[in-house]
């Protein structure tokens, strides 16, 4: 992260979301939304003296997945980079109520801006690389049988990764989020909402055998005398020395159960689970302290909305398509978009940097050239015949077609006069002609496919 | 424009060759309109086979080719590739498919064969309505935008300004990293994330 | 005349693929050796945006006795 940051040639846009992509492969410009943050980024040491005096102190903090609290100015982390905090204005009861202010009359290099706005910015680029990454499936509206989230107990695996963290709210300490006391009893879920037809996703979320390993280990790890049971569909270990890893976990004693949960419910300040053992044929009814769901992967929030306005596809999960599954994993079909991580589906850390090392070389070997070739087949406009209707203009869905002003010479007692033609920017043309058909007076031809060519392969088939 | 044709048909090992008689369709051809030159070849995507197409053009004074072999979607940019080595503008050249979409899914030989010139005739009408091209360039701006600054949009930045490009990386969240910074250690070397 | 005879008539269709689906989707049927009637032509378009109503008026006018339109 710190490399990032330190690096000259990357400019870091944090807080700043894409909205606005116009151009082509090589000319993209691209208006950034810099989000207000109230702070002055320039000035700000990140001392802390803000976060530490702002009297807002209930707020739930998103990072710790709601088990912690946070203040209305506050950093995403303590290690976040860049180190700076920001307002959450929905929050802060200066630019709620217009009292309070203390942060302001505390910043020892006056670095707060109640008057801040967003900002945007255009940026002109040759290459975009997606990495927009994942979110959680919302197993809480649909998997009732889990409790719709109503027990504190049953969390999930992200949650839980904060409980073991060093960094987390614990200080890496598990502890039940109700009543804080360490649990004797762990059991895992996997694949609550992966390869689930019927309430969650056909797909396999990849990452959830190996963190639930990972976490089975860790309860047996951290909490002396205590039981870690996993319980699961299958167990896919596909990946250099993961299924060694998943052995380590067995061998520290976690108990795989093959089946699935069909109910949770409490019973003192128990948890039961009932399901069944797929192996013995028998079903079970089963005590924990702590549930943890492994929960499915989904396509970040927003990420169709970017993929619609940009120009490229999404597949029915609504992951970002690559150009061709084996062959061009990391690009799209829009030319000089790639992709990178988990956008484009399920992914783990390893698999994640490793495409993004692919995007990276497919856009340095578009850098590797000053000018590049594009296909000649591309519409063009016969501006003897255009009657300047533009209705090719919105039919064009690569945005290609503009109008122009011509002068024309007149003649037959009329003077020298204008008017407006279309013109087919070549770059942006993809050659579709899907122009071809509305242009009334057929002043419009696609190179390669004009209306000639195909009239000659008409006439030849129907002889 | 001349007309002067000149028609390779592939036999593509016995792919094609088993249904479609290509000597027939190259005989059939020879007395198409405009047609100066037809020929067949065992692999006319190997290099002999392009030198074939190569020196044809040049010997023949070739205005326009038409390769009759697999689909365009495989190799019409290597048959471009040889016209143009021939001196001839790339554009002035048509492929007919039929491997895929003749010799593979029609079995009766005879069939196949009619089949075969039908898609030849097409292809020799075709080409002599077409026009040279010429391939245009553009700029490239060499920055990279990255959006999402979670584990592979940071790599991807790192590796792109390794390679001395400028980079923007736009996160939407105060901090980069991305879920990554949630997470305690990872499998399976058990590495802390941050 | 039945259709099972020898030499039976058999009508000709002109199908207009789009070359990024359809007419990959026939290259894959060729790739899979799918077989169908030998009397199906197929002419390649960048895309079924590039159709012009005229073009197949044409192909009717001068005697297919089907056309399909796929992309």
């Amino acid at each position: 992260m710190v490399a990032v940051a330190q690096h000259p040639n990357i400019e870091l846009m944090t807080y700043s979301e894409v909205v606005k992509v116009t151009g082509y492969i090589g000319n993209f410009t691209a208006t950034i939304k810099k989000k207000a943050k109230y702070v002055d980024w320039d000035l700000c040491t990140g001392c802390g003296t803000c976060w530490e005096k702002c009297p807002s102190k209930k707020i739930k903090d998103e990072f710790e997945m709601d088990m912690a609290n946070r203040t209305a100015i506050h950093k995403l982390f303590p290690q976040a980079v860049p180190g700076k905090p920001r307002i959450d204005a929905a929050n802060c009861t200066k630019l709620t109520s217009g009292k309070c202010g203390i942060c302001e009359k505390l910043c020892p290099t006056k670095a707060i801006r109640f008057d801040d706005k967003d900002e945007l910015v255009d940026v002109e680029v040759g290459a975009m690389v997606m990495a927009t990454g994942y979110d959680l499936i919302d197993w809480q509206n649909s998997y009732g049988e889990y409790g719709y989230g109503k027990y504190p107990d049953v969390i999930t695996s992200l949650q839980f990764e904060r409980l073991v963290s060093a960094g987390g709210p614990t200080t890496g300490k598990i502890k039940r989020p109700s009543d804080g006391k360490e649990p004797k009893k762990v059991a895992f879920i996997k694949c609550v909402g992966s390869r689930d037809d019927s309430k969650g996703k056909s797909y396999c979320s990849r990452a959830c055998c190996m963190y639930t390993a990972k976490h089975a280990y860790q309860v047996k790890d951290k909490i002396p005398g205590s039981e870690a049971y996993v319980f699961y569909m299958d167990v896919r270990t596909g990946g250099k020395n993961y299924e060694e890893f998943y052995q380590r976990s067995l061998n520290a004693g976690a108990k795989y159960i093959r089946g699935r949960v069909s109910k949770i419910y409490p019973r003192g300040d128990k948890l039961i689970l009932k399901s069944e053992d797929t192996l013995l044929g028998r079903p079970m009814e089963f005590e924990a302290d702590l549930v943890v769901l492994a929960t499915a992967m989904v396509p970040a929030q927003n990420s169709l909305q970017l993929a619609k306005m940009i120009g490229f596809s999404v597949d029915k999960d609504g992951w970002y398509q690559e150009a061709h599954p084996k062959l061009q994993p990391v690009e799209t079909f829009a030319a000089g978009v790639y992709l990178a991580g988990s956008c484009q589906g399920p992914k783990d850390i390893p698999d994640s940097v490793a495409q993004a090392s692919a995007a990276a070389v497919k856009v340095c070997g578009l850098f590797s050239k000053t000018r590049m070739a594009v296909e000649p087949m591309t519409s063009e406009v016969d501006i003897s015949k255009c009657s300047g209707c533009q209705l090719c203009v919105p039919i064009c869905p690569y945005s290609a077609i503009s109008m122009k002003e011509i002068q024309e010479r007149g003649g037959h007692g009329h003077g020298p006069f204008t008017r407006q033609v279309a013109e087919v920017n070549s770059s942006l043309c993809q050659g579709c002609g899907a122009c071809l058909p509305a242009c009334r007076t057929a002043a419009l031809n696609l190179k390669g496919f004009t209306d000639e060519q195909l009239v000659a392969e008409v006439d030849s088939l129907c002889l | 424009m001349k007309k002067r044709v000149g028609v390779f048909v592939c036999q593509c090992g016995t792919n094609i060759e088993a249904n479609v008689d290509t000597e027939k369709v190259a005989e059939y051809a020879r007395n198409l309109p405009g047609v100066v030159y037809s020929t067949t070849y065992k692999y006319m995507c190997s290099d002999p086979g392009q030198e074939m197409i190569r020196n044809a053009v040049k010997e023949q004074q070739l205005q326009q080719v038409v390769v009759a072999s697999c689909s365009p979607r495989m190799h019409e940019n290597t048959f471009r590739r040889a016209v143009e080595a021939g001196g001839l503008n790339g554009y002035l050249f048509e492929m007919v498919n039929i491997r895929e979409q003749d010799s593979w899914v029609h079995h009766d030989r005879g069939e196949a064969t009619r089949k075969a010139m039908d898609l030849v005739r097409m292809g020799v009408m075709k080409v002599l309505k077409n026009k040279p091209l010429n391939i245009s360039t553009i700029p490239i701006t060499k920055k990279a935008l990255v959006v999402g600054g979670g584990i592979a949009g940071m790599q991807t930045a790192l590796d792109i300004a390794e390679a001395g490009h400028p980079v923007i990386l736009v996160e939407k969240e105060a901090s980069i990293g991305g879920k990554m910074t949630q997470i305690d250690k990872t499998f399976p070397t058990m590495d802390c994330a941050a | 005349m039945s259709i099972n005879e020898a030499n039976a008539w058999q009508p000709k269709v002109i199908v207009f693929a789009c070359n990024w689906c359809s007419y990959a989707a026939a290259d894959l049927a060729g790739l899979n050796h799918l077989e169908y009637p030998a009397e199906v032509r197929i002419i390649r378009t960048p895309c079924s945006g590039r159709m012009d109503p005229l073009l197949v008026m044409r192909a009717l006018n001068r005697g297919a006795d089907g056309v399909l339109l796929s992309g």
